[in-house]
C-alpha cells in the first residue's frame, strides 16, 4: 500500500507549478477499523502527507457512505492568548465564518448549505478545527472555500461587532447564565495561576468586549498559514483526487513564521484552594479539580480507567454509593481532561435538594480514600476496560467522527491512529497501576474545591401544583 | 467543553431501506446491517407513550420504564449494571407523548449475551419497593435540579400553554407532586398493560443479521408479556387564539429563552411538506431568515431557528431565540415582524430552489449510518407516517412548488394567534416584553419554580 501511495504522489508532483506546491509521502498508519478487523474487511491506512509550504493532509478512504468529512486542524487554541486578549482564537473560529476576498459575508455557509454541506467549527485550550461534511461529489468546494479563507480573510468592523454581540451571548448561554458553567470556568481560574489553562476558551467578558479589527488581524497573520495546519479528510474519496485538489488549492499560500510558544509550566499546587459561589439553583453543587497527567502522559490511560470505576455508569463506586445507597446525589460525574499539557481531573457532583455539599464531599473523599489504599477488583477492571471500548467504537460511527479522531490525536500527539494505541493501553493497566496513580493524584491536600450554594435557603420544594 | 461558532439545526428529512419483519404475538421487526463498525444498535419500542398515562399520574410510564432496570428475576439493580457494563453495552429509556422506547447499543462479540439479559430484563421484572422509594424520591430531587437548565424550562411552559387542555401539555416526567403518588401498584399495571408483545416495534441496526436479528427479536419479544394492543385515541389540538404571553420568571436572568408558536400540520396533511420547506427557508439552516436578521445582522442570539414537529396529531410550528436580557423586547419585536412578513409574502422563488437544494443534497446524511437509517424506518412505523414519508423523501421536496409553500405558510401560521414564552427576570423586562407584543390578549407570570 505505501509503495502504491508513494508512487501516485510522485506522479501527482509532476505537475506542481513550484516546490512549495510538491507533496512529500509520509507514509501511512494502521487505523484498525474494528469493524473491519473483526468483520473480515481489509484494514484501512491513514496516510500522511506534507505539501512544500508546510501543509500538512491525512487521508482516510471510507467508502462505507456516499459522503465525505473535510477538517482543517489549526494548532492555536486559547493557550496561545495572552491576558487581556483571552478569547480571541474563539471570537476569531466566529469570524472565518465571514467575508473572504471573493467570498461575500454569508456566502460561505450560502454555497454550503446550497450543496447540501454542514459546516461548524470549535475551539478549545489546544487547537482549533473547522469542518465540512460533504456529499462525495462536492469535494471541490470545501477545498475552494478553505483555502480561500484560510489565505484571504476579511475582516472589517461591523462585523467584528457583531460577531463580538455573538459571542458575548454565547457566553452568557455558556458560562454566566449557567451554574455548572461558571461553576468550571471558577475551577480552572483557581486551579491554575501561571499556565494559560487558566483563563476560559471563550474569554472574559471584558476582554471579548474590547477587542479591535487590528487584534483579529495580528493573530490571523500569525497563526493561520499552511505550517500551523493539518487538513483531514476522510469519507468516500480517491487518493489521487485528493493530492491534486488540495495541492491546486494551498500550495500557492506562503506559510508563515509561527512564533515559538512562550507558555509558563503550571507550578505544582501546594495547598488545598476552595471558593464559594452563591447562584440561583435549587441543589448545592461541588466541583473538585486534581491536578493531572497530560493527555500524551503514561499515566493517562491508568487515570482514565480509575474515573471509569469511580463514575462510569452506574455501577461505579461513587454512582452507587452517592446516588444509589445514601441518597445525597443527584448527578456525578468525573472526566481526566485531554490536553496537550497537564490539565485537571475533575470531578462534579450535585447534592439533593436539603442535602448539604459538605456531607458529599465527606463521603466522596471516603471512595477517594479506598481507591488510594486498595486495589480495584478485576471485575471493576474489566468493566471499566470494556466501557472505554464502548465509546471509542461509538465515535467510529461516521465519517466525520473518525476525522475527528484522527484530527484530535494528530494535534495534540502527533500520532493519527493513537486512540487505538491508547485502546492497546487500556488493556494493559493493572489493578496496581491504577492505585499508584490515584496516590500520585488524589491528594486531597492539593486540590482546587468550588462550593456552589443557593442563593435562598433550599427547601423541600414539594410545591403544589 | 469547547465551544463552537454555530448554533445550527438541521432539516427533518428520511428514508429507511431497512427490512421489516413479523414477530411472535403480532410484533413488528426491522433489521438494517452494516459492518462499518462492530457495534449492534437495537431499539424496543412500545405503541403507547405519556399520553396514556392516567389523569394525575403524569410521570408513570417513565417511571415505569426506570423501574426495568432496577430488578429483574435473579438479579439486583446492581448486578443488572455490572453485567451491562462488562458486556461493553449501554441501554436507557426515553418516553415521549406515543412511545416508550429501549435504545441500547454493544459491541458486536458480545451481543448474544446482552440480548438475553435485556430479556430478563424486560421480561421478568420485580418492581421492588425499596427500589421503587428510591427512584421515587430520585426522579423528584432530578425534576427540582432540571430548574437550572433555562432552555427546558421554556419547553415546558411552550407545550404547557400551546396544547392547554390537551395531553400534549403533558410532560413524560411529571411534576414532583405527581410521581409522590405513584404507587407500586400503578407501576405493575402499566407493565401488565402496556409493555406487551403486540405493541412491540423492535429494530436493529449495524453489525447483525437479518437471521440473527430475527432470532434475537423473537427471544426479546417472547420474553414479554402477551396483552392486547393499547388503544390510544387522541383528539385534534386547537389552535391557539389571539395573542398570549407567558412569562416564566427567575431570578438574575442575563440571558432570556424565546419560544414563539402555534399549531403545524400532521405528517399527512396535503401541505405537510410545503410547509416543511418554508419553514426551513425561514428558521432552518445558518443562513435562514431568522438567523439572517437576528444573529448575522444585529448579534442579539448565538442559535435562533424555527421548527415543524411532527407526532401522531398535529404539533408545533415554533419559533426559538435566546438573546441578552436587554435585547429580548426588541428580538421578540423583530420575531413578530418576521412572521407577519413570512405569513403574509411567503417564500421567493430563489428562496425555494436554495431550500430544495439543501434538503435534498443534504439527505445522505440523514441515511448514512445504519442507525439513522433504522430510526426513520422505527419513526415512520410508531408515528403511524405515510409509508413513503422517509422513503419517498426526496420526492416530497421536489414536488414542493412555490404556490403549495406559500398556501401552506398562509394557511397554518396566522400572526395574530401566538403563544409567546419568555423565561427572564419580570421585574427586570416584563413590561418592555409586554409592550413588545402589539394585540396581546392575555400574559401571564409563572415562578419558574411553581411546580
Amino acid at each position: 500500500m505505501s509503495q502504491k501511495i508513494a508512487a501516485l504522489t510522485a506522479r501527482v508532483n509532476e505537475k506542481a507549478a513550484s516546490d512549495a506546491a510538491k507533496w512529500t509521502y509520509e507514509g501511512s498508519v494502521p487505523f484498525v477499523d474494528l469493524g473491519a478487523a473483526s468483520l473480515g474487511g481489509e484494514v484501512p491506512h491513514v496516510h500522511r502527507f506534507r505539501l512544500g509550504n508546510g501543509l500538512r493532509l491525512l487521508v482516510l478512504v471510507d467508502r462505507s457512505a456516499p459522503v465525505m468529512s473535510y477538517f482543517t486542524w489549526f494548532r492555536v487554541g486559547s493557550r496561545h492568548e495572552k491576558p487581556g486578549k483571552t478569547g480571541l482564537a474563539h471570537l476569531f473560529e466566529h469570524l472565518m465564518f465571514n467575508e473572504s476576498e471573493g467570498v461575500k459575508a454569508g456566502e460561505f455557509d450560502r454555497k454550503l448549505e446550497e450543496n447540501g454541506a454542514e459546516s461548524n467549527a470549535a475551539t478549545w485550550l489546544d487547537w482549533t478545527y473547522y469542518y465540512e461534511s460533504l456529499p462525495k461529489d462536492r469535494f471541490a468546494l470545501a477545498v475552494k472555500l478553505e483555502s480561500n479563507r484560510m489565505a484571504k480573510l476579511v475582516l472589517r468592523e461591523p462585523q467584528i461587532v457583531s460577531e463580538k454581540e455573538v459571542v458575548a451571548n454565547e457566553r452568557r448561554m455558556r458560562v454566566d447564565d449557567d451554574v455548572e458553567g461558571i461553576a468550571n470556568e471558577v475551577l480552572y481560574k483557581t486551579a491554575f495561576v501561571k499556565h494559560p489553562y487558566h483563563w476560559p476558551t471563550i474569554g472574559w467578558m471584558v476582554d471579548i468586549e474590547n477587542f479591535t479589527p487590528d487584534d483579529c488581524v495580528a493573530f490571523y497573520k500569525t497563526y493561520y498559514a499552511p505550517n500551523n495546519a493539518t487538513i483531514v479528510i476522510c469519507g468516500d474519496v480517491r487518493e489521487q483526487d485528493v493530492l491534486e485538489r488540495i495541492r491546486d488549492g494551498y500550495g500557492a499560500i506562503p506559510s508563515s513564521t509561527i512564533p515559538e510558544e512562550d507558555t509558563t509550566p503550571e507550578p505544582a499546587q501546594l495547598e488545598s484552594r476552595e471558593v464559594i459561589l452563591k447562584k440561583p439553583t435549587a441543589s448545592e453543587k461541588v466541583l473538585l479539580g486534581f491536578h493531572g497527567p497530560a493527555l500524551g502522559d503514561a499515566d493517562h490511560a491508568a487515570l482514565s480507567l480509575l474515573n471509569e470505576v469511580l463514575f462510569g455508569g452506574r455501577a461505579s463506586r461513587m454512582y452507587r454509593e452517592l446516588v444509589t445507597t445514601r441518597e445525597v446525589c443527584t448527578d456525578l460525574r468525573g472526566w481526566v481532561s485531554t490536553f496537550r499539557d497537564p490539565g485537571l481531573y475533575e470531578m462534579y457532583f450535585t447534592a439533593r435538594t436539603g442535602t448539604s455539599a459538605k456531607d458529599v464531599l465527606a463521603r466522596a473523599d471516603a471512595e477517594l480514600a479506598k481507591i488510594r489504599d486498595e486495589v480495584v477488583t478485576e471485575e471493576e477492571l474489566e468493566r471499566a476496560k470494556a466501557r472505554l471500548e464502548l465509546g471509542l467504537v461509538q465515535s467510529l460511527e461516521t465519517a466525520s467522527g473518525k476525522a475527528e479522531q484522527i484530527g484530535f490525536y494528530d494535534t495534540v500527539l502527533g500520532d493519527p491512529a493513537a486512540a487505538f494505541r491508547r485502546l492497546e493501553a487500556y488493556r494493559r493497566v493493572t489493578s496496581g497501576e491504577m492505585r499508584t496513580a490515584a496516590r500520585r493524584y488524589l491528594t486531597l491536600d492539593a486540590r482546587t474545591i468550588i462550593h456552589v450554594l443557593p442563593e435562598t435557603p433550599a427547601t423541600t420544594g414539594q410545591a403544589a401544583e | 467543553m469547547s465551544t463552537s461558532a454555530k448554533k445550527v439545526p438541521r432539516a427533518a428529512t428520511t428514508h429507511g431501506t431497512s427490512t421489516r419483519f413479523d414477530l411472535p404475538g403480532g410484533a413488528v421487526g426491522f433489521v438494517e446491517s452494516s459492518t462499518v463498525v462492530p457495534l449492534v444498535s437495537i431499539a424496543l419500542s412500545l405503541r403507547s407513550g405519556a399520553l396514556a398515562d392516567p389523569d394525575g399520574k403524569d410521570g408513570l410510564s417513565r417511571l415505569t420504564a426506570r423501574m426495568m432496570r432496577r430488578g429483574c428475576k435473579g438479579m439486583t439493580s446492581e448486578q443488572i449494571e455490572s453485567a451491562v457494563d462488562r458486556l461493553g453495552g449501554e441501554f436507557g429509556f426515553d418516553v415521549g407523548p406515543s412511545t416508550i422506547s429501549l435504545h441500547a447499543q454493544v459491541i458486536r462479540r458480545n451481543l448474544q449475551p446482552f440480548c438475553e439479559l435485556l430479556g430478563k430484563v424486560l421480561g421478568t421484572p420485580t418492581f421492588d419497593q425499596t427500589e421503587l422509594d428510591r427512584l421515587k424520591r430520585e426522579t423528584v430531587a432530578e425534576l427540582l435540579d432540571a430548574r437550572d437548565n433555562d432552555r427546558s424550562l421554556a419547553g415546558l411552559a411552550f407545550r404547557r400553554a400551546l396544547f392547554a387542555g390537551h395531553p400534549y401539555s403533558r410532560t413524560a416526567a411529571g411534576r414532583p407532586a405527581s410521581v409522590e403518588t405513584l404507587t407500586r401498584d400503578d407501576v405493575v399495571a402499566t407493565y401488565a398493560k402496556r409493555f406487551v408483545q403486540s405493541d412491540v416495534v423492535l429494530g436493529f441496526a449495524g453489525a447483525i443479521t437479518e437471521d440473527e436479528a430475527k432470532a434475537l427479536g423473537a427471544m426479546l419479544v417472547r420474553s414479554m408479556p402477551e396483552g392486547p394492543h393499547v388503544e390510544n385515541e387522541l383528539p385534534e389540538p386547537a389552535r391557539p387564539s389571539g395573542r398570549r404571553l407567558f412569562f416564566v420568571d427567575k431570578p438574575e436572568r442575563t440571558q432570556t429563552q424565546i419560544l414563539i408558536g402555534t399549531l403545524g400540520t400532521h405528517a399527512r396533511d396535503p401541505d405537510h411538506w410545503p410547509l416543511v420547506a418554508a419553514t426551513a427557508v425561514f428558521g432552518g439552516t445558518f443562513t435562514s431568515r431568522m438567523m439572517r436578521e437576528i444573529r448575522s445582522k444585529r448579534g442579539w442570539s448565538y442559535g435562533t431557528s424555527a421548527r415543524l414537529s411532527i407526532e401522531r396529531k398535529r404539533h408545533a410550528f415554533t419559533m426559538g431565540a435566546f438573546p441578552a436580557a436587554a435585547d429580548c423586547a426588541p428580538c421578540i419585536e423583530l420575531e413578530l415582524k418576521l412572521l407577519e412578513d413570512f405569513a403574509r409574502d411567503g417564500i421567493t422563488p430563489r428562496e425555494l430552489a436554495f431550500i430544495k437544494n439543501y434538503m435534498i443534497r443534504s439527505h445522505a446524511f440523514e441515511i448514512d449510518t445504519a442507525p439513522k437509517r433504522l430510526g426513520q424506518a422505527l419513526e415512520a412505523e410508531l408515528l403511524d407516517l405515510p409509508a413513503d414519508y422517509h422513503t419517498g423523501y426526496l420526492d416530497h421536496v421536489r414536488a414542493v412548488t412555490l404556490e403549495s409553500a406559500n398556501a401552506s405558510v398562509s394557511a397554518r401560521l396566522t400572526p395574530n394567534d401566538l403563544v409567546v414564552i419568555v423565561l427572564g427576570t419580570a421585574s427586570e423586562i416584563l413590561d418592555k416584553v409586554t409592550k413588545a407584543i402589539p394585540g396581546l390578549v392575555e400574559h401571564q407570570v409563572i415562578p419558574f419554580d411553581h411546580d
